[in-house]
């Protein structure tokens, strides 16, 4: 963990992939700060730090949002997951993980985890979304790898309307 | 074709599952015990004087390690051309330049310190276009070049002439003569995995520096020249790649950060991180080389071409990297897209005060293209050609040898132009000028190596366990393109594995064997073939085992049963079948005599073979490994800047539909045809995927994206202000994937990473001439432009 | 380096007395997607920040005697609200383009309007739905009609120690049809190169009983565009009158675009001219259809 120096601190509690934690973090920490080095989990990433490339994408509240504009202070009470908490207890691959990898939407893969995690809150609250709808909501994620295409399809995929 | 077990099959890539779970370490994740970071403070000025630097009260800020500036590190030069150092000292000659760089024990505190170091500066003119960089009375960029003798021009001293044939001759010989003036401007690669890098030194002064460079053996050669200056001869260098974030060009050269951070790692003696924030990378990250383009170009009655005239001025920003060596690529579509038999092109590179370019996908084919398919277009307009009829006409075949002494062997170009032509539904859409057109461009890029370098090599090296683990150490790189998921399956079809059983490591010096670099889409290829050199002497390792051990093992199950079973017979097997390595195969990871591939006794799983051939108890035991080095066998360029200096050539042709909204001048691409003559897709999905970033980025290139620079400064250095497509942004593209084969390549694949961009954005100008008779030689082409042509011509027509 | 004591409000009451208590030292933030932007930015921050995240009472979309629109209320809901859609379809378009999905979760509709950039997205409709804002403070409530709220760039009649509560549109909009257009080079993140708002009132002959046309990133702050909308009324709703209101849309009787490094003057007002027919004839398409 980073040295700080002399900062005021906050004491959050939240639950985080399905288990309940509490952090003791400086209050001026984002959450993506907070979930890569309180918690150590590195799969959302900080590329741009003003929420403009949504590599930082986790869920809060079933809502997708930018973790790295997230003031922590404001976790406390909240249900976070984030990309680490997409596979299965016993490592089994949440059917968006696998289409991913199956339809080549994972190319250099570091915006994936906030990819995936746009995906996710769409397809909690929408298990039937149209090619618009996918757009719009990854429309907040930039790739310049893939061009998109491999990864509306694997979300179709993962949807069932398109076979795996 | 397709009797093949996993080489043309859509093989996913769960070799990279932790890309997906969050598990793969990039630069960002990448911790080492005892790290601190790293900062850089830039110039504020393009160009001025450095008159003092007072850096006390950041080295006394609590928390900083280290404060180094160009007074107090090692006068070293580095670079394409060694014309910069390190950090920057007496002058700045670009908003870019590294001044001072501090390490810290957090990022907030190095980036607080950045911000209390004082430099005072006398700020001189700067000169921020190539053409008035050239005029006499220019201010000077550099006063002396690398050896100190005085330069009195901002013109580069580089080679690039190129001339075959006689330009006059075709001339005379033309029907129809075009000229056209085109610009490109700067646009960035826009990674969305910023750059950065870890460099630690161990206690005897050998460095490893984790890093995510496309030519981790080039970087260690250029640390290493580095280090003989600095008073570390002799010291070991290691380059180990971390998981990649995108490359697109960036990480071709040994960038300035890098020497940073290796300074702040010895200064220290600690591991530093230096990572690009989102903003350093817009500003400080080496974009795609800008160009101006005059070009001429020549056919006879018949459509023939007759001549192909060029230049080229390129603004080299204030030091020299890749982007300077941008014509020696340049040179390949102009010399050898169609058939024309007098080419001469001549590029200047000059230097301003701009930020200076390095590689960027395409490497020069892109401006290039867009120059040469323009006045193929303008060319077919002036005669009263249809323009795919020109470039059929004109069309590349294969056993050509062009004027660059390229020898084509496979080519698919016809088909390609063919197959967009078909789909498109040229004939009936062209020539409406009704606010929809089509359009076309081709490309022709090197696919089979490029010998840039002496060796254009890669070296792999393949053990088999006991387990029947095959672990490949591989020279090159993955940036994403799925190079491990294409091998695995290179490798498992020619071992008779399964892709499962292969892992491969990528970039590590000190593991793997030489390669070249994954640039010029040289991978697939290069790396493909020294894998299969590599499985063959595998192979034969694993049947000579079998032969010496498979009698046994057969015979051994036998004693087993004759003593659970005393009346068990012993079956009396022909073991002539199993005699001789080459009457035995593999697939699917188990061995079998090829007369009797069922053979009820004889298949088994290679695994007992290689266990049995490890643990002998005679001191007869062996392990399975080989390695090769392929480098394929072409040559250099020579003086005239000719010369075969790839396997084979990719071609390939982008058509496009546009449709124009002539009130705002907003291009709305209707479809999107990518054809490509890729010899074979190893993986056909993942080969799609290349297609189609490659083409979102071309789309970019042509319609949105421009790095705005005034006076040297980047002024839109966030993803809000460069206009990189979101998925919002719908291009529907359709790739066209054309399989002709190819005798060279692994299984006849050919590389696809970069021609995939090349001919997007002339195939789009192409297609608004054929809308609304508007052509726009001047990337990218904005609504505003448009628009204003359209007021100009005073509306369609 | 960047430091702030971070207090998250649970009530109005505490809000307006801590403003109070810090005065100058603290900035009020909502779903923060502008202020934490601004401060890593500008890399400074201030003393305190006063957090009315918390406050879900102040989000909600309520339709009783004319629009009652929380100031917490995210753009997300404004986006997927059926009523919004049909009955206020130039905020429901605003709401859609804003930035992203992430950012529309936690962005809230006051806070796009306090921070009043002359591109905020929701401004322009807001202009011509004829809305009002609630504002708190410390002696009571009040309330500013759009029209008055922009003050300059970044400025508005809000005082340090009030807080925006509430946004409300008057019944009459619902016989108006309404439209905003965003013009920008991508189709999403983006903030607009020119903002066109029109909302339209057709009497039973077709001819134009109302209209409001608002204008952002036109002026230095949102603005309507009345000498056009005079020019509408009572006028039949044809192509031509159309093409006139935008010519006088886009002259200097109604904005003054500037040149900026994201775009030029010239192609401001040239895209005025074509959007506010095209606008007008959506917002026209829009009417009553409920």
């Amino acid at each position: 963990m980073n040295k700080e120096i002399s900062m005021k601190k906050v004491s959050v509690s939240f639950t985080l992939n399905g288990d309940p934690v509490s952090a003791e973090v400086p209050v001026t920490w984002s959450l993506v700060k907070t979930l890569r080095e309180y918690f150590e989990l590195t799969g959302a990433k900080q590329g741009c730090g003003v929420g403009e490339c949504g590599a930082c994408t986790v869920i809060v509240d079933h809502d997708a949002v930018n973790s790295c504009l997230y003031p922590i202070p404001e976790i406390d009470g909240k249900s976070v997951t984030t990309i680490e908490g997409m596979a299965g207890k016993d490592g089994s691959l949440h059917p968006l993980q696998k289409a991913f990898l199956e339809n080549n939407g994972v190319q250099c893969g570091y915006c994936t985890s906030g990819m995936i995690m746009s995906a996710k809150a769409l397809l909690d609250q929408d298990p039937d979304p149209t090619e618009d709808e996918i757009r719009t909501t990854i429309a907040g994620n930039f790739c310049r790898c893939t061009g998109y295409v491999q990864i509306v399809e694997a979300i179709e995929m993962a949807s069932g309307i398109r076979d795996l | 074709m397709s009797d093949y077990l996993y080489v043309g099959k859509n093989i996913p890539r769960s070799i990279e599952t932790d890309k997906v779970t969050g598990r793969a370490i990039y630069i960002d994740d990448l911790k080492r015990p005892g790290m601190i970071y790293g900062k850089i403070l830039y110039s504020r000025y393009a160009h001025a004087k450095i008159k003092h630097i007072d850096v006390s009260k950041a080295e006394n800020l609590t928390g900083v390690r280290a404060v180094l500036t160009g007074y107090n590190i090692p006068d070293v030069r580095v670079g394409f051309i060694r014309d910069q150092t390190v950090l920057k000292k007496d002058v700045v000659r670009q908003i870019r330049d590294e001044v001072a760089a501090v390490a810290a024990i957090s990022p907030e505190i190095a980036e607080e310190a950045i911000g209390l170091i004082k430099v005072e500066y006398e700020e001189l003119p700067g000169v921020f276009d190539p053409f008035d960089a050239m005029k006499p009375d220019a201010p000077l960029v550099h006063e002396v070049d690398v050896r100190g003798k005085p330069i009195r021009s901002n013109v580069l001293p580089l080679p690039w002439r190129f001339q075959a044939g006689d330009i006059e001759r075709g001339r005379k010989e033309s029907a129809h003569i075009v000229m056209d003036t085109l610009s490109t401007p700067w646009v960035t690669q826009a990674c969305i995995g910023t750059s950065g890098c870890v460099a630690e030194f161990d206690s005897n002064n050998s460095l490893t520096l984790y890093n995510q460079t496309n030519v981790p053996f080039w970087d260690k050669q250029r640390i290493t020249e580095y280090f003989s200056q600095i008073g570390l001869e002799g010291k070991r260098v290691r380059v180990a790649n971390v998981v990649v974030g995108g490359s697109f060009g960036t990480k071709l050269d040994t960038d300035i950060y890098e020497f940073i951070c290796i300074q702040l790692a010895l200064k220290t003696r600690k591991p530093v991180k230096i990572q690009f924030t989102r903003e350093e990378e817009f500003q400080a990250m080496p974009p795609r080389q800008p160009t101006h383009f005059t070009i001429e170009q020549g056919c006879d009655k018949e459509g023939r071409l007759t001549f192909r005239k060029a230049e080229a001025i390129l603004d080299n920003g204030a030091y020299t990297s890749w982007g300077a060596t941008t014509p020696s690529v340049m040179m390949m579509p102009m010399s050898s897209l169609y058939r024309v038999p007098n080419v001469s092109f001549v590029a200047t590179c000059v230097y301003t005060n701009n930020i200076y370019c390095q590689a960027m996908r395409g490497y020069g084919n892109p401006q290039a293209t867009f120059a040469v398919e323009t006045s193929m277009d303008s060319l077919a307009k002036e005669a009263g050609i249809d323009p795919a009829e020109l470039r059929l006409i004109n069309c590349n075949q294969p056993g050509d040898v062009t004027p660059m002494r390229l020898r084509i062997t496979s080519c698919g170009l016809k088909e390609c132009i063919e197959s967009v032509k078909e789909k498109l539904n040229w004939d009936v859409k062209r020539g409406k000028r009704n606010r929809r057109g089509v359009g076309m461009a081709s490309l022709i890029h090197v696919a089979g190596g490029a010998r840039v370098y002496k060796s254009d090599g890669h070296g792999m090296s393949i053990k088999v366990d006991e387990h029947g683990n095959v672990d490949v150490l591989s020279g090159g790189t993955d940036q994403g393109q799925g190079s491990s998921t294409v091998l695995s399956q290179i490798i498992a079809e020619a071992l008779g594995f399964r892709p499962e059983d292969v892992s491969l490591t990528f970039g590590d010096t000190e593991l793997c064997l030489w390669d070249a670099g994954t640039h010029a889409s040289r991978h697939t290829f290069i790396a493909g073939n020294a894998a299969l050199m590599a499985c063959e002497k595998v192979k034969k390792q694993i049947l000579e085992m079998a032969v010496e051990h498979m009698p046994g093992i057969v015979k051994y199950r036998f004693k087993r049963e004759k003593r659970k079973n005393p009346d068990f017979v012993e079956p009396d097997l022909d073991y002539g079948l199993i005699s001789d390595p080459e009457i035995l195969d593999i697939k699917d990871r188990m061995i079998f005599p090829k007369n009797d591939p069922d053979h009820l006794f004889f298949k088994m799983d290679v695994v007992q073979v290689l266990r049995n051939g490890l643990h002998v108890g005679t001191g007869e035991s062996k392990t399975v490994m080989a390695e090769a080095f392929y480098d394929p066998p072409t040559e250099m360029l020579d003086r005239e800047l000719k010369g075969n200096l790839s396997c084979t050539y990719a071609f390939g042709t982008t058509g496009v539909e546009v449709e124009v909204d002539i009130e705002t001048g907003e291009v709305k691409i209707l479809q999107l045809l990518a054809a490509h003559d890729v010899g074979r897709a190893i993986n056909p999905t993942l080969l799609k995927g290349q297609i189609y970033g490659a083409g979102y980025m071309g789309v970019g290139y042509g319609l949105t994206e421009e790095v705005k620079l005034r006076n040297g400064r980047v002024m839109n250095a966030n993803l809000r202000d460069y206009k990189m497509l979101t998925a919002k942004d719908v291009v529907p593209v359709t790739p066209i994937v054309i399989e002709l084969g190819d005798e060279d390549g692994p299984f006849g694949a050919k590389g696809i990473g970069e021609p995939g961009l090349v001919p997007t954005a002339p195939a789009i100008a192409n297609a608004i001439y054929d809308a609304i008779g508007v052509r726009i030689r001047d990337l990218p082409i904005t609504p505003e432009k448009v628009l204003a042509a359209l007021k100009d011509m005073g509306g369609v027509c | 380096m960047i430091d702030y004591d971070y207090i998250k409000a649970e009530s109005l009451e505490e809000v307006l007395r801590l403003l109070k208590q810090y005065g100058r030292r603290a900035t009020l933030i909502a779903g923060g997607t502008d202020v934490m932007v601004q401060i890593r930015n500008t890399k400074k921050a201030p003393n305190v920040l006063i957090s009315i995240r918390g406050l879900k009472e102040l989000a909600y979309i309520r339709k009783n005697k004319g629009y009652h629109i929380g100031a917490l209320t995210s753009h997300r809901m404004l986006e997927q609200s059926d009523l919004v859609r049909r009955e206020l379809s130039a905020l429901n378009d605003a709401a859609s383009w804003i930035g992203s999905v992430q950012i529309r979760n936690v962005a809230t509709i006051g806070g796009n309007i306090c921070n009043a950039a002359p591109s905020a997205d929701t401004a322009g409709p807001l202009l011509v739905l004829d809305a009002s804002v609630v504002l708190e403070g410390p002696e009571g409530r009040r309330t500013v009609p759009m029209t008055e709220f922009f003050t300059g760039t970044y400025r508005t009649a809000r005082k340090k120690d009030e807080v925006l509560i509430e946004v409300h549109i008057p019944e009459e909009i619902k016989s108006f049809g309404s439209a905003y257009w965003k013009h920008s080079r991508r189709k999403a993140m983006e903030l607009p190169l020119l903002g066109v708002s029109v909302a339209l009132k057709l009497s039973k002959h077709k001819q134009i009983a109302d209209a409001r046309i608002a204008l952002t990133v036109a002026a230095p702050t949102p603005v309507r565009a009345y000498k056009a909308e005079e020019f509408l009324k009572g006028k039949p709703f044809n192509d031509d009158v159309l093409k006139e209101a935008g010519r006088i849309a886009s002259s200097k009787e109604c904005c003054s675009p500037r040149d900026s490094l994201r775009c030029e003057a010239w192609y401001r007002e040239e895209m005025i001219e074509v959007f506010v027919p095209r606008m007008a004839k959506l917002a026209a398409k829009r009417i009553g259809t409920e």
